[in-house]
């Protein structure tokens, strides 16, 4: 008897599994922002390390941006996607300038960045936002963002690597959150600064990717004024 | 199946739940993370003994977990050894070998030598293939004088005159190249190994805090900790202490103790002099 | 101007040695043959007034649309050739959108006119472009509105380009109406006296009888916002006049 090559017991010798193609675009540079809506300033600061994994890339690396219409923009994450997320909106911003012949009104780049980032909805700018200005009353206002441009208005908000640490001492201390009998009032500029320098100082002690230096920025119908302070550097 | 936790442990590890915990692992149980001393530890040979050195952070993921832990171990009066990588790793592994060295050194009347701690721990790594993750920069004066080395966590060892070990000992052996020469003075290795630990803390995230050394020579150990705070903790600079009465008391009831009073008249008695 | 014609007129993109762009200036010539369409701009607000040319008693009066919604804040009234208005229309709602929904805030009106602009000189005589018109548009607009720099008219012709009045006519009767305009306005008058003179002007440059039938009117106020006139209201002023 003849013996035939048996195809039927390996059908699919000749298959191979499907190659799959690993692609992760993103990358985690730290980074901590935080922003404060008063009475009639708005008050947003950042730390300045820069780093990825265990390493620092820079010391000296605000994630702060302001923008030409007089607000500031808290932008970190991913940092190659900030940087294009930035020279994305300050293009914008002069269309809208040229365009309309008025500064964009903070409200507006909040609804302009909410659209910008959705858009990246299936790819997204891996970058946490916070917006921080005034409103068309000339009272602090400050918008947080979630990647994908999910947002709201809100009083105080932190964003990046120690938001979690930050927050719930906002909530507390400005928010009045588990204060029995606690007055919810706009928080001072004086106190806002000394709490901020503070709550940074904290995080600076536990999160090892905030450190360095903080950088506030404090946002009024003058303009925009900056300060620096001093965090533990290792 | 055994019951747990109702014998004592008879030594050696429990892999009990290894199979159960795979399958977890499979449906996308997420399983809790060691604390791991991301480190800088080093240590140098010089003229008359060894100086070790290490920082002070331990961490859980991104957060510091230990702002000031000691990752010096004590191994035998003229041996220690510093620990870098899974925190329960290294200190169990090093009072394992510890406890060993003792039992040696009753056993055969004379004081261990680095080369015999050396020996067991690698065997016990070695056992272990790397799941055991303990990395080790081990140093101490016997009979042969200074001797320092490397352990690597899948047992493989290096008997250096310089070395360093951890997320930050690239940072610190970039000093020891620059710096390091035979035959120091102890202040001079003592300030090389400070720098080099100094490297890590500033340039590394894992490592951070403090600055601890551990000299030994031939019959005195000094164990400075800390020898430097590398960083100074931020002052605050308002107050956050909170008026009486910010707690919210949800509800409050008092409930009376009867007390059942018992009288007992004690009398005198005669001391028994029998 | 028709004396010089020559083949210059031919090419929709050719100038003529003069530098004119004959197709250009037809098309303006066009809106002359269309129905009056007045604008006033007051301190209260804007008034938007047509005339329609009802030319057959079969015709239902109401389908002739000349007034459009823009946004709620925006009106547009049209003179020339309506077919045309329609690009134009659907392009200022879409721009009006676009930026409410981009920006969260209502388009300016001097915005939403150079967006429109923008559209009218984008026509060829090539094929390169399917999507693109082969001739200019035949109509012009007024639109009026309101945003945060007050009250505002602005006009716009086939040419693209747009400039802001007080007082502004179009279409066949503009002549007179314009002249007429300019006596009648004054920097304090109020919103009920404009629609008052609208209606007053287009009647004096109407061929037929003004009526609530053959006129449409609307107003744009900072608190009503656009506003059409209904027929009892029309009638109520036309009464008067």
């Amino acid at each position: 008897m003849m013996s035939v090559p048996n195809m039927m017991s390996n059908p699919l010798s000749d298959y191979q599994a499907p190659n799959q193609v690993s692609f992760s675009p993103y990358e985690f540079n730290g980074g901590t922002i935080l922003a404060v809506a008063g009475e009639d300033y708005a008050l947003i600061a950042t730390d300045t390390r820069l780093s990825q994994g265990f390493s620092i890339h820079s010391r000296d690396s605000p994630k702060t941006y302001p923008l030409s219409n007089g607000s500031v923009l808290g932008c970190c994450g991913f940092h190659g996607d900030v940087l294009t997320l930035t020279k994305v909106l300050g293009a914008r911003l002069q269309i809208f300038e040229k365009e309309h012949n008025k500064p964009m009104p903070t409200p507006s780049v909040a609804a302009m960045l909410s659209t910008i980032l959705y858009y990246r909805r299936f790819f997204p700018y891996y970058t946490h936002n916070i917006v921080a200005g005034l409103d068309e009353e000339g009272k602090g206002c400050v918008y947080s963002f979630d990647p994908v441009g999910s947002y709201e208005r809100e009083v105080f908000r932190a964003k990046g690597s120690a938001s979690a640490m930050l927050q719930p001492l906002l909530d507390n201390q400005i928010g009045g959150k588990n204060q029995q009998s606690y007055k919810v009032v706009p928080i001072p500029l004086k106190k806002c600064v000394s709490m901020v320098k503070d709550v940074f100082t904290s995080a600076a002690e536990r999160d090892i990717y905030t450190g360095d230096n903080i950088l506030i920025s404090i946002i009024t119908k003058d303009g925009v004024k900056s300060e620096q302070f001093p965090l533990r550097r290792d | 199946m055994a019951a747990p936790c109702v014998e004592p442990a008879k030594g050696g590890f429990s892999f009990e739940n290894c199979g159960r915990n795979d399958r977890f692992k499979e449906m996308g149980l997420k399983f809790p993370t060691a604390y791991k001393t991301g480190t800088t530890i080093a240590g140098v040979i010089f003229k008359d003994g060894v100086v070790l050195g290490a920082d002070t952070r331990a961490t859980e993921d991104t957060v510091v977990a230990d702002k000031n832990c000691a990752k010096i171990h004590y191994m035998a009066d003229n041996i220690y050894c510093c620990g870098a990588g899974t925190a329960a790793d290294t200190e169990m592994t090093t009072q394992m070998i510890s406890a060993d060295l003792e039992l040696h050194r009753l056993n055969t009347g004379r004081v261990p030598r680095v080369c015999t701690a050396n020996r067991l721990l690698k065997q016990m790594l070695f056992r272990y293939q790397g799941y055991i993750g303990a990395a080790l920069v081990l140093g101490g004066v016997d009979v042969t004088g200074p001797s320092l080395y490397s352990i690597w966590p899948h047992g493989s060892t290096d008997k250096l005159p310089f070395v360093t070990m951890g997320s930050g000992s690239l940072a610190a052996m970039a000093m020891f190249e620059d710096r390091f020469k035979p035959n120091m003075s102890r202040e001079e290795a003592m300030k090389l190994v400070r720098d080099g630990i100094a490297a890590g803390i500033f340039n590394d995230l894992g490592s951070g805090s403090n600055v601890d050394l551990c000299v030994i020579t031939k019959d005195k150990v000094e164990y400075i900790r800390p020898h430097e705070i590398a960083n100074q903790k931020g002052v605050k600079q308002g107050s956050y202490i909170y008026k009486k009465g910010t707690t919210a008391v949800l509800s409050s009831q008092v409930k009376k103790i009867d007390i059942e009073v018992v009288a007992t008249e004690v009398k005198p008695q005669p001391m028994d002099t029998q | 101007m028709f004396l010089t014609r020559s083949e210059y007129d031919r090419g929709v993109n050719t100038f003529s040695p003069e530098g004119r762009l004959f197709q250009v200036e037809y098309a303006i010539e066009a809106i002359k043959l269309g129905s009056t369409a007045i604008g006033i701009q007051t301190s209260e607000g804007v008034v938007l007034a047509v005339e329609k040319r009802v030319t057959s008693p079969l015709i239902e009066a109401a389908s002739i649309e000349k007034i459009m919604e823009v946004d709620k804040h925006i009106a547009c009234a049209m003179s020339g050739l309506i077919a045309d208005s329609k690009t134009l229309i659907d392009r200022a709602r879409v721009e009006a959108q676009n930026h409410w929904f981009t920006y969260n805030e209502k388009m300016n009106i001097e915005s939403v006119t150079q967006a429109v602009s923008n559209l009218a000189l984008q026509f060829g005589d090539d094929d390169r472009d399917p999507g693109a018109m082969s001739r200019p548009f035949g109509v012009a607009l007024l639109f009026a509105g309101v945003d945060e720099k007050g009250p505002r008219l602005f006009h716009m012709d086939p040419s693209g380009t747009f400039i802001q009045y007080d007082g502004k006519a179009i279409g066949s009767g503009s002549e007179g109406a314009q002249q007429a305009l300019q006596e009648v306005y004054h920097k304090s008058m109020t919103l009920k006296e404009a629609c008052r003179s609208a209606l007053t002007i287009l009647k004096q440059v109407m061929e037929e009888k003004l009526n609530s039938t053959n006129v449409e009117m609307c107003t744009v106020t900072p608190g009503s916002l656009f506003r059409m006139f209904t027929k009892d209201e029309l009638e109520n002023i036309i009464k008067d006049l």
